[in-house]
């Protein structure tokens, strides 16, 4: 397979919707066609870049935090700005904190992943 | 009509100019006593350097779907062809690669729409037109019709929202359920966006004696031929907040439209009121109230909603029993199981409420397996007071299905879930009502309320090739809607039957209707919502081949290619050759913003700036950074007990912290308390065997003429009015005395004869209800 590939030969390499496509490289997350016009191509990199895309948005990641992570300008650890936290002291020797100010979903991931660790410290007690 | 003014919005608070790729959404249309046939007419203008690819993403109204739409342009107007999704798609990227205008309209889960136009040129203005059919809320006295000028956002255990610029927030579904479809920035201040207004013809309704908006201010015009004419009052408005319309009738009688359809067959749409089938059957209530406490439901919401409550239980008799549940993202209930309706429990579900504070997502399948749980099995019914701002609604459909336990849905908000929740509502076989946080949402509660849980008729079955089926059971306030044709076009008969020999006969005549064709759409826009509710998105979202062996995907299809309307399998497409046509352009995509709906605090879904939400992030704050930091658990020794949640234990925490970190709940207003506040408060004073309270049995008989009376006053009688159910207690109390002084028994007896004729005595009831001490005398004036 040529390394060179129109926008919907790219879609079906990626498994991503050429409009997506064009969203992303609209909102510079993927550079535009390496030749533009008539005969537009998009090479590896565009494939390997929108891999590494699929990859971030499966750890959860939105498009707002994708394009500073890829271009190396923001770190991969989030910032932490949040002037109040919870503790929650779950075992005798292990304590954990959460942002007080996290949206309604994230709240619940934190509160059942830290069920979990409660649960798993238990068990091994 | 449009000015070079209405294209050029301003941000209020700079003055600079916006550029928008939607300019205007204007409805236009018809809409009937069963559904509504509408025109969207959506104007896009590209401010690009290149061209543009722009997408609008809307949710349908309820029992809705997209029919066909025209593109105009200068020196063009092409129309829609209805296509198989992948072959629609494939139409759209070929045209769009050939540098040609391309339109596709594509609806995703959860009823959401995509409308995608791209290689509008630089400067180009280009407008889709599109049609679309829709339900209306059906009540025996009019009906209520909503579209949305907006999109909420919505809960998902799995969606990833944030903040991007100030005051603008962004929301992702997951791909795997929810495909490529692309979600709107959510703006907080909707004002610099593009324009929304409405002219409507309600049509076929002479005897309508109220047209009127709770959402909007409108202009109201009588037509000759019968019908109304409504229009925004304003030359415009913004996008956030639902167009809401009711109509309300002069009189409760059963309607019928019907006419000839494209198929040369006989189609008609029958309406037929509550009050045709008959009385209510006395059964004890067995009655589960979910409560959606999530941080969406924050201020008057939740207030309004915990008072209507406190209302609903003082309605309940001793032989009735109930459950209470709360629920955000955890689910808590007043007790393990269900209560009789006695004084004691209503205060205790009092104190309960009292404690519950707005906070969190909405998992409302834990709420509802937490109700189906009190009610074991065993029967009875659920009311659910949501803003049902919940996606991936076909999964809580699915399970609600399963459960066999009829729902009863009380939606709020100004900005639809109406759809959703009034699917939830007619699946379980239940009914649902919606309210907009500008009306009071206590009244409608208490209104539900009274309506459910004795139904007026059940093993409900009509005659003749009726598509979808019936309901099963019948509820008070609520009408039957039916869809059918008949093969001939002579007149003809609609034959209804229920449980204990109840039967009903409506003529048709398809003779001069003029609604064959619309109500035959309706029809088919009905069945399509449907059965996109059985259509779980894993199977909606498989390839092709695979989707073949779906039996909702198939019967959509065929659906779709009947009545010639869009579905999840068939969606619409254009593409307009047009000179200058230039192949392979890249066009700059941008998606059209909108409003938050004015009623949801922006925060209640978007925190923080966006790189601080990633979905996994192990490392710990770092200590200085903790300006507080309250304990969820004091000490090791708190370690929650096996077979109960940290989770749970944390909750509790976390309310407290909410309010510490600045997540208050908005201060009330408190405006001196309305004819219904005073009633509303009445209502839930009322003891479990229907009287008032007082310090003797004479006080007692006193203090209930006086408030039976001030509902009579106020037009609520044992029939009509939301205060329906106390109204009947009140009486049957009053009935049931004996014992008092002969005097005081004959005044009892003789206001007892005139509540019954439904009219109260002259008199202050209400500001009597008020006071304390010995009515007797202002009863035994009014008496005569």
């Amino acid at each position: 397979m040529s390394e060179e590939r129109t926008l919907a030969e790219l879609a079906d390499a990626a498994g991503i919707p050429a409009r997506t496509i064009r969203f992303y490289i609209s909102r510079g997350l993927l550079a535009g066609p390496a030749k533009a016009g008539r005969g537009a191509i998009y090479t590896a990199k565009h494939l390997e870049r929108l891999e590494k895309i699929k990859a971030l948005q499966a750890q959860g990641r939105l498009l707002s935090e994708i394009a500073p992570l890829l271009d190396g300008t923001e770190s991969a650890r989030p910032g932490y700005l949040s002037s109040a936290w919870w503790q929650h002291a779950i075992a005798e020797d292990v304590v954990v904190w959460t942002r007080a100010d996290a949206s309604p979903w994230r709240q619940k991931q934190i509160r059942d992943a830290v069920d979990e660790l409660a649960a798993r410290l238990r068990r091994e007690e | 009509m449009t000015t070079p003014a209405c294209f050029a919005p301003l941000l209020a608070k700079t003055g600079e100019a916006v550029q928008l790729a939607m300019q205007r959404l204007w409805l236009g249309g018809q809409v009937l006593p069963a559904g509504a046939r509408i025109t969207v007419e959506h104007v896009f203008r590209s401010a690009e350097a290149r061209p543009l690819e722009v997408i609008y993403s809307f949710p349908l109204p309820r029992d809705a779907a997209l029919r066909r739409f025209r593109i105009t342009g200068e020196g063009f107007e092409a129309h829609s062809e209805l296509r198989q999704t992948e072959a629609a798609v494939k139409a759209y990227e070929e045209g769009l690669a050939q540098g040609s205008l391309s339109t596709l309209a594509r609806q995703y889960g959860d009823g959401l729409i995509n409308l995608t136009v791209g290689n509008i040129r630089p400067g180009e203005d280009v407008t889709v037109h599109l049609e679309l059919l829709a339900g209306v809320e059906l009540r025996d006295d009019g009906f209520r019709f909503r579209f949305p000028f907006t999109l909420a956002p919505a809960y998902h255990p799995r969606a990833r929202a944030a903040v991007v610029t100030p005051g603008e927030g962004e929301m992702e579904l997951p791909g795997d359920e929810f495909g490529d479809v692309i979600l709107p920035p959510f703006r907080e201040d909707a004002s610099a966006l593009h324009q929304v207004g409405f002219e409507l013809s309600v049509a076929g309704a002479p005897e309508t004696d109220e047209v009127g908006s709770p959402s909007h201010a409108v202009r109201v015009k009588r037509e000759s031929a019968g019908g109304s004419r409504v229009a925004l009052a304003a030359e415009k408005d913004i996008p956030n907040r639902d167009l809401v319309l009711d109509v309300h009738y002069q009189q409760v009688a059963p309607k019928v439209l019907a006419g000839i359809g494209p198929d040369g067959k006989g189609h008609f749409a029958a309406i037929v009121p509550s009050t045709s089938f008959g009385g209510k059957t006395e059964a004890p209530r067995r009655l589960v109230i979910l409560l959606d406490r999530s941080g969406s439901m924050q201020g008057a919401p939740i207030t309004q909603a915990a008072k209507a409550i406190d209302a609903c239980l003082a309605a309940l008799a001793e032989t009735d029993t109930f459950g209470l549940v709360a629920f955000a993202d955890q689910a808590e209930s007043c007790d393990t199981r269900l209560l009789p309706g006695t004084r004691e429990n209503r205060q205790r579900a009092h104190g309960f409420l009292q404690a519950v504070k707005a906070y969190g997502g909405t998992e409302l399948l834990l709420g509802f397996r937490k109700a189906v749980e009190l009610l074991e099995r065993g029967g009875g019914d659920v009311l659910i007071l949501t803003d049902g701002q919940v996606a991936g609604t076909e999964r809580i459909l699915a399970e609600a299905r399963a459960a066999n336990t009829r729902l009863h849905c009380l939606g709020i908000g100004s900005a639809s879930q109406d759809r959703f929740l009034a699917l939830l509502a007619r699946e379980t076989g239940g009914v649902s009502r919606f309210v907009t946080p500008s009306e009071r949402v206590d009244l409608p509660a208490v209104d539900l309320f009274a309506s459910i849980g004795r139904p007026v008729a059940s093993g409900l079955k009509a005659q003749g090739n009726i598509q979808p089926e019936p309901p099963v059971t019948v509820f008070s306030g609520t009408p039957v809607l039916l869809f059918g044709e008949e093969e001939s076009a002579a007149d003809s008969r609609i034959e209804l039957s229920w449980d204990g020999g109840g039967a009903l006969n409506l003529p048709l005549s398809f003779a001069g209707g003029d609604s064959g064709e619309t109500v035959w759409l309706l029809q088919g826009a009905r069945l399509i919502t449907d059965w996109e509710s059985r259509y779980p998105s894993v199977e909606a979202l498989a390839p092709l081949e695979k989707r073949r062996q779906s039996r909702a995907g198939a019967r959509l299809r065929d659906l779709s290619e009947t009545y010639g309307l869009a579905s999840r399998e068939m969606s619409l497409v254009a593409v307009v050759k047009r000179a200058g046509d230039r192949t392979g352009d890249l066009p700059v995509t941008r998606v059209v913003p909108v409003g938050m709906p004015r009623d949801t605090r922006f925060d209640a879904y978007f925190h923080a700036p966006g790189k601080v939400t990633g979905a996994f992030a192990p490392c710990p704050p770092p200590l200085h950074s903790m300006a507080s930091a309250p304990m969820a658990q004091s000490a090791p020794s708190a370690m929650p007990p096996s077979g109960r949640s940290l989770v749970s234990r944390l909750g509790a925490a976390i309310f407290r912290g909410n309010a510490s970190s600045g997540h208050d709940e908005p201060a009330l207003p408190s405006p001196s308390p309305t004819h219904d506040d005073e009633l509303l408060a009445l209502a839930s004073a009322m003891d479990s065997d229907g009287g008032m309270p007082g310090k003797n049995p004479e006080a007692r008989a006193a203090a209930t003429v006086v408030v039976l009376f001030a509902f009579l006053a106020q037009g609520h009688t044992p029939s009509k009015g939301a205060f329906r159910s106390h109204v009947g207690r009140l009486l049957a109390f009053l009935q049931s005395l004996g014992g008092l002084p002969a005097p005081k028994q004959k005044l009892a007896e003789a206001a007892l004869a005139a509540a019954r004729k439904g009219k109260a005595p002259a008199g202050e009831w209400l500001a009597l209800a008020r006071t304390t001490g010995d009515h007797w005398s202002a009863i035994a004036q009014a008496m005569g």
